[in-house]
This record gives structure tokens, sequence and C-alpha cells, in this order.
């Protein structure tokens, strides 16, 4: 019964390529919106991932990076660096605001650097150097290739214009844009002195984070410090939040459409062979060996458009960035395992469709064929 | 007497009700011993197909009562009906009704994969059947590429993988020219009488009533005694089997005198040595 399976489908391979080419369009959608997803979400993370401090203090009440807002006096910076167990701070001051570059409008995070700044700054140059001087801005190649905005060129952030120093890769993306200027530069846009955003906080060899951060919050009033990986954590899990549910809704309708197309699929097989079945209803085949027989056909169709889909997803998304360079995508194993169980659940359910249609069929059609 | 292989008492089958109602089969009753071929024959739309079918468990009568090998079908639960067909009863169709997918080889042990106590012996018996149907050349062709002939030697050979004790056959030759028809009742008549099948024959060929053991008349969804039919008949020396004259096409002349043929087996055979069959032939004619 399963050869018949098998051979029935193989003896149609234009029917089936074509049908397991749109399953494995459908699983493509679900993959690659996966991996938008995945990469956007690692990238809003990018900045605090690669700059990774021990401890990040902000003000209290802020708990992330990603389009908050946090105001930290500079005296406190000062008491901190004073704590035991405190190797270095380095503070931060943070907006998000929209940059003009040429006659492109984005929304953009900014990041005001100190002079002596140990870290903090771009952690890649892809040309140019680092800022030294006040009006200088790095930004990232990726915005200087959208945008046409090269070296020596000037963008405007806020009522200010600067002058592009330095090119930096990883600092794209389309939910977060990361441009780095001079502290001071930033302090005029916002019109604050004596603040801070962000301290980056150092501890010394051998001192726990964890423990150091909850010194700080005990001993100075009025701020949040956190650990780096509790910092990164909420930051993720934020991102993630503003995009699971379109990425939920895209993956539902594209499994859906996977799905169609299976049942689809199914139908079709059933009713170009519903002589066929009767005949074997006919010799003696129960109903139930014949619906595992056409679960077997639609699960091998499912295969075969989840392996293209999976080809496809290892072997052309990579370089999907390279055509489309503001996209970050990633996918990952837990994305393509997701996915497995989506198809294995697509094919039990386009093999349904058809079921009534084989139990109704009357074997006695037999001796009509 | 042995026990029938298939008992049919007072079977009616109807279609609609009331002033609507069609009796396709009406009161037949019918019993069929080891070994024996019987016809079923009848103007189109008599109910042969109807019988045939519930004689073969694909439908239900409304009255009455079936018995295969000592089992009431007509008692049993709808699931319970598939095992009876793969395992009692062999089937013959008149469109052949091959699974195009699979080979010669394939059509004919599918059954058999139904049948798991005999799973191991399946492929000897294949082995048997394609020798005996002259199939060994056509093993691994797909159905497509047969002969109307070889096909309905394909159906047979499947039919008999599980070795059924009942064959059914609907119009076995309906799609086949008269020779190849010839040659296929040949194998159901020797199917019959060499190897102890009973087999259940709907025709509208009259060259086989010579080979059946009875012939019955189906006419307005009724069982009659066979209705005569006037023929320009006469014999096959080899086989015995009637042809009719006026159609006849396999001929040879012998001593001045014409001798007609059902295959071309037949006359090849009493090429190789007419005079055996010569002399019988005019010790039955004089009888006749």
């Amino acid at each position: 019964m399963f050869q018949w399976a098998w051979k029935s489908l193989a003896k149609q391979p234009g029917s089936l390529t074509a049908s397991a080419s749109g399953i494995a369009f459908a699983f493509i959608l679900v993959i690659f919106f996966d991996a938008v997803w995945q990469g956007e979400s690692e990238q809003v993370v990018a900045y605090p991932e690669n700059i990774k401090p021990d401890i990040w203090v902000m003000q209290s009440g802020v708990a992330n990076m990603h389009m908050a807002m946090s105001f930290v006096w500079d005296w406190k910076a000062d008491k901190i660096a004073s704590m035991p167990g405190v190797k270095q701070v380095t503070p931060i001051l943070y907006l998000s605001n929209v940059i003009v570059a040429g006659d492109t409008k984005m929304f953009a995070f900014i990041v005001g650097l100190l002079p002596d700044a140990q870290r903090a700054g771009p952690w890649s140059m892809s040309a140019g150097r680092q800022i030294k001087n006040p009006g200088e801005v790095v930004i990232p190649d990726v915005l200087s290739g959208l945008t046409g905005i090269g070296m020596g060129d000037q963008l405007r952030i806020a009522d200010k214009n600067f002058t592009v120093v330095g090119l930096s890769s990883g600092t794209y993306s389309s939910a977060n844009t990361v441009l780095f200027v001079p502290f001071k530069d930033l302090e005029d846009i916002l019109s604050s002195s004596g603040t801070y955003s962000y301290l980056l906080v150092d501890a010394d060899d051998g001192i726990d984070a964890q423990a150091l951060a909850v010194q700080i919050r005990n001993e100075v009033d009025k701020v949040n410090a956190l650990t780096h990986a509790e910092f990164i954590k909420n930051d993720f899990s934020l991102a993630s939040q503003m995009g699971v549910e379109i990425i939920l809704m895209m993956t539902t309708i594209c499994s859906v459409l996977a799905a169609l197309i299976v049942a689809f699929t199914a139908y079709s097989l059933v009713m170009r062979k519903r002589q066929e079945i009767a005949i074997i209803k006919a010799l003696g085949v129960k109903n139930l060996l014949i619906f595992y027989a056409l679960m077997l056909q639609a699960g091998l169709v499912t295969l075969y458009g989840f392996v293209i889909a999976i080809v496809f997803a290892l072997f052309v998304i990579p370089y999907v960035p390279l055509l489309v360079p503001q996209l970050t995508l990633i996918v990952s194993m837990e994305s393509l395992l997701q996915l497995g169980v989506i198809a294995f659940a697509v094919a039990i359910s386009g093999a349904l469709l058809p079921t009534h249609m084989v139990l109704r069929l009357d074997p006695a059609t037999a001796f009509h064929i | 007497m042995t026990s029938p292989i298939l008992s049919a008492k007072h079977i009616s089958k109807y279609y609609g009700s009331g002033h609507t109602k069609v009796r396709a089969v009406n009161d037949v009753s019918l019993e069929i011993q080891p070994g024996e071929l019987m016809l079923i024959m009848g103007p189109s739309g008599s109910g042969k197909t109807t019988l045939l079918s519930m004689l073969g468990g694909l439908l239900k009568p409304s009255e009455g009562n079936i018995e295969i090998e000592g089992i009431n079908i007509t008692q049993l639960k709808e699931a319970a009906l598939p095992n009876i067909r793969a395992l009692k009863i062999g089937f013959i169709f008149q469109a052949f009704n091959l699974l195009e997918a699979l080979t010669v080889e394939e059509n004919i042990l599918f059954p058999a994969q139904l049948r798991k106590d005999k799973a191991n012996s399946a492929k000897q018996r294949a082995d048997e059947l394609i020798q005996q149907l002259k199939l060994e050349h056509r093993r691994s062709a797909l159905p497509q590429t047969l002969s109307g002939g070889e096909k309905q030697r394909v159906a047979i050979a499947r039919a008999l993988i599980n070795e059924p004790g009942l064959i059914l056959a609907d119009e076995p030759t309906g799609n086949l020219d008269s020779q190849t028809g010839q040659e296929v009742m040949m194998i159901l008549h020797d199917i019959a009488r060499d190897h102890g099948y009973s087999v259940v024959m709907v025709t509208h060929d009259p060259r086989v009533e010579d080979i059946a053991d009875r012939i019955m008349w189906l006419e307005d969804g009724a069982l009659h005694d066979r209705k005569s039919e006037t023929h320009q008949w006469t014999h096959d020396p080899v086989c015995g089997m009637r042809v009719d004259e006026w159609k006849a096409e396999i001929k040879t002349e012998y001593k001045e005198k014409t001798y007609i043929f059902c295959s071309q087996r037949c006359k090849q055979r009493f090429e190789k040595n007419p005079v055996q069959y010569v002399s019988h032939f005019k010790r039955d004619e004089s009888s006749r």
C-alpha cells in the first residue's frame, strides 16, 4: 500500500515538485520572517552586547537601553568610581532621535562619548577613525551605503550639523542605528549639564559583579545597577515583545498557507486517483490503511518542501544581507526545529481534508470504471 | 456433496422508495460449488453488475443472505468486509483496473500485502502465476505498456495471488478483441477446472457458454433459465469451444475442409497434429 502511495506520487514528478515548491515557499517565508526577527532582536542589543561592561548603572526605574531615557547626576559617577572593587566608570550620554542624512530622515540612537573614554565607542571600524574633535560623527557603514553620505560629508542631528569622520560596522539595523558623537555636542543638543545617561562600570579582577551591583543600588541614591547579563536580558526581552506578535501572525499565516497547499495537493491526488482508490477498496484495503497512505503522501510532499526550504535557509538566506545590507538575518537551529514541528502539523492537517472523500468512495464503482 | 463456496438466498436490491422504488435484483438465490464456472448473462441493465457487487461484498443487499465459505457476509459490519474481499474473493474487472504506478509484479503482489500469514510465500506464488500466465517478459513493465490481453492476465494473476475460493469476473473479455477474449476465457476455464476455483462470470459473450458448467439468465432483476439464441455455431476442434462461424477469423484448411478456432493457441496445436483432432471432431460433430 505504501509502495503504491510512494510510486503514485513519484510517477508525476512535475506535479510533486510544483506542490513541494509551493510548500517550500510558505516555509521559506516562515524562516525568513523569523530570521528577520531574530536578526533585529540581536541587533537591538548589539551596542550593549559589544561594549560589555560588568555593570550598567542608570536612573532608578530604568532597566534597559532600547528606546529608554535615563539621567544620572555626575557626582554619582564619582561616588561609584570611589567605591571599593570598582576599577573604572565610563559615562555616556544617550539620545534616541531623528537624524537627517542627505534626503533621508531616520530614527537613530546617538551615543555621546567623553574624550578620554576608554570604552563605549564603536567596536569595529570599516573606514576612517574614531571621533576626536567637536562636530564629528561616526556612522554605520550600512547607513553610509544607503544614504550616500560618506567620509567628510555632513549630517544633521536635531539642530546641529556633524561631519562624518568614520564608518563603523555592526552598528546598523532597521530597529536601531547607532551613531557616535562627542559628549559635549550631545550635551548641547539636550541642553543638559552635569548629567549622564548610563554609567558603564568595570569591576576589579575577582570582584563579584552581582554583589557590586547590589552594593551600588544600596549605597547610591536613586540609581539602578544591573549586571551586564541582566541588562542584556531586559533589552532583548523588550525587543522580542515588540516584534513577537507580528512574527507570530506572519508564521501563522505562512503555516496556514503551507497547510492549504498540502491539503490541495492531497485533495487533488485523491481526485486524480479516486478510481484507483475505489479499486483498492474493492480489493480489500481498509479505509484506515488508505488514510495512512494519503498521510504518507502528504508527509512526503511536505518533507520535500521542508528540505527545499532548509536548503534555501542554510545556503541562500545568509547571503541576502550582501544584497540588502540593511537587513540582519539570523537563521537559528531552534527556528528550523520549530519549522519541522510546523511541517509535521501541516502534513497531518493537509491529509485530513480528503479523508471524507476516501470514506465516501464506493468500492462498487470499481465495476463501472 | 461438498459445501458451496458461495450461497445466496433470496437476495434483493432496491433503490429509492414508494413510487420511485426500483428493484435492481429481485429474490435471487444461487449456489456455486468449488471448481464450478457459472455464467450470469442477461441484457444491459438487467442487474448483473449489481448482483456481482452484492456477491462480492461491495454492496449490501436490501434483503436476503449471502454466505461465502460459510460466513454470512450480510451480517458482518462494514469494517469487516474488506478482509473478506481480500482473503476470500478475487475480482476481475472489464477495464482490468490495474494500479498504474505499479509494475506487473507489484500489481500481482498488491493483494498479498493484505494477507500477512502468507507474506513469505507470496513472491513465490507470484512467480508461479507470472510463469503460468506467460508474463515473464513483462514482469517489470508498467500497465500502460501492456496489451489488453496482458493487462487482463495480470488482473487474473492478481485475483489468484491470495488463493481465494471465489473468483468474480465482470465482463472479463469486454475490452478485448475476440481472439484475446477467447484466450482469457480459456484461462478462466482452466483455473476452475484444473485448480478448483469457483468462478462467477458476468458476460455478454455467447462463445463462453460451452465452457461454463452453468448458465444463468438475469432479466429485470430476476434469474431465469438460460435463454437460447440462434447463431451459426461450430466447434473448435481442439478445445471444443463453440465458435461463431460468421465472426471467426482464425481458420485453417485441412483436407479440403475449413476448421475454425477460438484462438491462435488452438490453431497451432491443431497444425502440429491435425489427425488427432480431426477424428475427435468428426465424432463430435456427428453426435450433435
